[in-house]
């Protein structure tokens, strides 16, 4: 059961009590609104925040921190969540059973994050140079090295363009030039008004009870000077003017990503429907995508549909020859089209149900996966718990999936081809 | 079935060899919804020569996954896959260089999906007409295979530093190899590795043993068969067959894997000591605590995609590091100069390392998954994975220290550079 309770003004603690684990996950985000001037300093603070506290100042002293916790890890966060964007860090420990001399690792390890949060150095007030030098070094690579895998690179070139005026196609660690232009000084005074300012979710799933956790985060920011501001809404998709794109590289295998939107979002009514007919259209071996495309007629290699339900798009993605793009793409829309005509099996529908319901069963039983679900399930999403999440799947009817079918429309595409083409 | 407890790791596994040579071992998890099921042969893409039924096969590079994929073919047009799904189980396999697995997870129709998973692995079904189509799509997975640089500068390495082991030829073969591949090799492999003398079955959820026993010896059988005997023609010796490699793809920065050519270390206990031991050694001269990776992390020669690491497979064995690097070389250079400059651990670094391993161990055991496919793998390297804490307890800091010794030579290592295209040639 997820409790939830306030510890100070915009300060949330939710927890998930289960003994059942081997190790406990939380995560402590503070929300941001997605924005281009501040999405690549909220990526880079928890990097620069992990390379050194006062009591441990340099990776190597963390790492020796964390190996004496039994290789607690501690990862810098950075999320999209519709409209907001997360940063803070998440903690995977050990549970205490397993502690040779009966440590109480969950306590040292908050007193460790306390350190890390805020007990950083400081010079000229700013971060440490050479830790905010390293990091912007280190995330400009990381937004390069997008473009390695071809599919994930493809499917974002989309949708940037098709979110060119909304929050959405702001990359979520920023421009290479944003990154740049990052100093000591101005990414330190923007942490501390985010500090002041933020609304905080901090997320534990493991067998410490509620209470105790309660005590632990009391503690964490019992000194922080706060005057907490409400989160501007979450709005509907701004969408920009289709434009079809096409890159020329060198590759083996062309990648095409189809892009298509819908007015139903996580929070609409219709959103089980919705992802339900993903699951049919493009979710795994079973959908119509996969089995007619990849399997009946060898189009291609990989094909898939994936579902952005904060903003109500939906990306079709698939691995094919050069040669086939007006091929597949009238394909893809042929199965939408049988979509649309209610022309769905009860197997391929049965199939898609059962694959959604049975990764929700799933959910309770890791505390990653419990972490994740909750996390997106506060922070913008449904609303809808494992449970209720389950009961409206069971619900949707051939009906709402035409419905849903209707919905889609095709907005543009992104095509990356062979250079000799 | 038996009930072995691990009161370390809060476990409890119930084993058995069954009649047919079949290993089996099941984990109880009550209060879990999710089950999930690994029945793995130990047989991977380099096992092209063997002996089976008095006769010497070679056999096409590639034809393991190949057969991984025609598996999930049944007669009468049955669709595995889909019926899997038609019980909300998710299924899927996986070939690597030495063992070929197939697992599904659910919450609901354990037994119908653990009887399908049985019946479907134990049915060879190739027609001629479905083994050509299976081309194609193969075909198009070598392509993209090639377009992923974190596999091709591992080929790439493979091959420069193997002279015989298959580990130098692509899990998947080559686009020439699976020509030859034909509904009788494929028959053939199925007839001389899927045999259950040569397999295992990992079952991990809220479940019965004795009922996943049931099953197996109602879908498999009691008979046993011949299992086909593997020709290990490989001895090698520990220089390398050829210098560094460097390919260029469509990368945004340099991405590396340096290697050190090891003697492989065998099975059983001593097998996996050794391995447990390099990965702390690993951990000593690559981890984020040591002196190597904090010098090149600070002047940014490596990012936190860098880290290295102890790969076995099955006559081989391989200590390496890699990463992204805009200067590879660099990071050779100074990995080779720690090596030189190794003066030992301090017992303190020691102590804590192996806490560290032993705690990142535990926490993995809450993944069915992975828990489940560790199970099988070191199974047939004859030794019981949930008996790594004691394996830990025997690891000396001076084995570490002798290890690094002996494996940090220049001659025995490797670099596998995947270098940028771009500049200059983008337009042809």
């Amino acid at each position: 059961m997820l409790t939830h309770s306030e510890i100070f003004p915009g300060i949330h603690l939710r927890c998930v009590q289960d003994r059942r684990f081997k190790h406990s996950a939380l995560s402590l985000q503070y929300i941001r609104p997605m924005c281009r001037e501040e999405a690549a300093m909220n990526a880079l603070i928890p990097s620069v925040l992990l390379r050194g506290c006062k009591s441990a100042p340099d990776l190597r002293q963390i790492t020796q921190r964390l190996d004496d916790l039994y290789g607690a890890a501690v990862s810098p966060i950075s999320r999209r969540a519709g409209d907001w964007q997360t940063t803070g860090l998440y903690l995977s420990l050990m549970d205490d059973r397993f502690a040779r001399e009966g440590e109480a690792l969950t306590e040292q390890a908050m007193d460790f994050l306390k350190e890390l949060l805020f007990a950083y150095p400081e010079e000229n007030g700013g971060f440490l140079p050479e830790f905010v030098e390293g990091e912007k070094i280190n995330q400009i690579y990381a937004i390069e090295a997008e473009f390695n895998d071809k599919r994930a690179y493809c499917a974002q070139q989309l949708l940037k363009n098709m979110c060119r005026e909304d929050s959405f196609g702001v990359p979520r660690m920023g421009e290479r030039e944003d990154v740049e232009a990052i100093t000591p000084q101005s990414l330190l005074s923007h942490y501390r008004r985010l500090r002041r300012e933020s609304q905080i979710e901090i997320l534990y799933v493991g067998s410490a009870a509620p209470e105790r956790m309660a005590g632990l985060v009391r503690k964490l920011f019992a000194e922080e000077d706060r005057a907490p501001l409400p989160l501007p809404a979450q709005s509907c998709l701004r969408l920009s003017k289709a434009a079809d794109l096409s890159e020329r590289m060198e590759l083996t295998q062309g990648k095409l990503c189809m892009g298509f939107v819908t007015p139903v979002t996580a929070k609409d009514p219709g959103f089980p429907a919705m992802q339900l007919l993903c699951a049919v259209f493009g979710g795994d071996v079973t959908s119509k995508l996969f089995r007619n495309i990849r399997e009946k007629q060898s189009l291609c290699y990989s094909i898939g549909a994936g579902y952005y339900s904060a903003k109500g798009i939906v990306l079709v993605s698939a691995g094919i020859d050069f040669d086939r793009e007006a091929h597949v793409r009238e394909e893809v829309l042929r199965q939408l089209d049988a979509c649309r005509r209610g022309e769905i099996t009860e197997e391929e529908l049965t199939a898609a149900r059962a694959s959604l319901i049975s990764a929700l069963e799933s959910v309770p039983d890791s505390p990653g996966a419990l972490e994740s679900y909750y996390s997106s399930m506060v922070l913008g999403g449904s609303g809808l718990d494992p449970q209720a999440h389950r009961k409206a799947l069971e619900a949707v009817t051939p009906e709402d999936l035409t419905r849903a079918a209707d919905s889609l429309t095709p907005h543009s595409t992104c095509f990356l081809k062979g250079v000799s083409q | 079935m038996t009930g072995t407890s691990y009161p370390k790791l809060d476990e409890t596994v119930y084993r058995k060899v069954l009649p047919n040579g079949l290993r089996l071992a099941v984990v109880p998890k009550p209060g879990f919804a999710k089950k999930q099921a690994y029945f793995v042969t130990d047989f991977g893409s380099i096992h092209t020569h063997f002996r089976f039924e008095g006769r010497e096969y070679t056999v096409p590079a590639g034809i393991a996954h190949y057969l991984e994929h025609k598996m999930f073919d049944l007669p009468g047009g049955r669709d595995v896959s889909a019926e899997f799904a038609a019980y909300g189980a998710s299924s899927n396999a996986f070939t690597s260089y030495d063992m070929t697995a197939y697992y599904f997870s659910c919450t609901d129709h354990f037994d119908e999906s653990l009887r399908l998973l049985l019946e479907f692995v134990s049915t060879p079904h190739f027609t001629a007409e479905s083994v050509e189509k299976e081309r194609g799509i193969i075909d198009q997975e070598i392509g993209m295979n090639l377009d992923a640089p974190d596999s091709v500068v591992f080929e790439n390495l493979a091959k420069a530093m193997y002279e015989r082991h298959p580990i130098r030829i692509p899990i998947l073969g080559t686009a020439e190899t699976i020509r030859e591949i034909t509904p009788e090799n494929l028959t053939l492999c199925h007839k001389a590795f899927y045999t259950p003398g040569n397999m295992m079955l990992c079952v991990m959820g809220d479940v019965d043993p004795e009922a996943v026993e049931k099953a197996a010896r109602e879908i498999l059988g009691d008979g046993k068969g011949e299992v086909g005997e593997k020709i290990r023609d490989w001895d090698e010796s520990m220089t390398c067959a050829q210098g560094d490699v460097g390919d260029a793809m469509e990368v945004a920065m340099p991405t590396f894997t340096l290697a050190f050519k090891c003697p492989a270390p065998g099975k059983g206990d001593a097998a996996i000591r050794q391995e447990f031991l390099a990965d702390l050694a690993a951990e000593t001269l690559f981890g984020e605590s040591s002196e190597l990776y904090l010098k090149l992390y600070d002047e940014g020669i490596i990012d936190s995609s860098f880290g290295g690491g102890y790969e076995t497979i099955d006559g081989c064995a391989l200590f390496t590091c890699g990463g992204d690097s805009m200067d590879p070389e660099a990071v050779r250079k100074a990995v080779l100069s720690a090596a030189q400059d190794f003066s030992g651990i301090s017992r303190t670094a020691f102590d804590r390392m192996k806490r560290s391993a032993f705690g990142r161990r535990i926490k993995g055991l809450d993944s069915f998954d992975a828990t489940c496919f560790r199970l099988c793998a070191y199974a047939f390297s004859d030794f019981d994975y949930f008996r790594f804490p004691e394996i830990y307890k025997t690891i000396q800091k001076e084995d570490v220290e002798e290890f690094l010794k002996q494996t940090l030579r220049a001659e025995n290592s490797c670099l596998s550079v995947i270098f940028p295209v771009r500049e200059g040639d983008e337009e042809i």
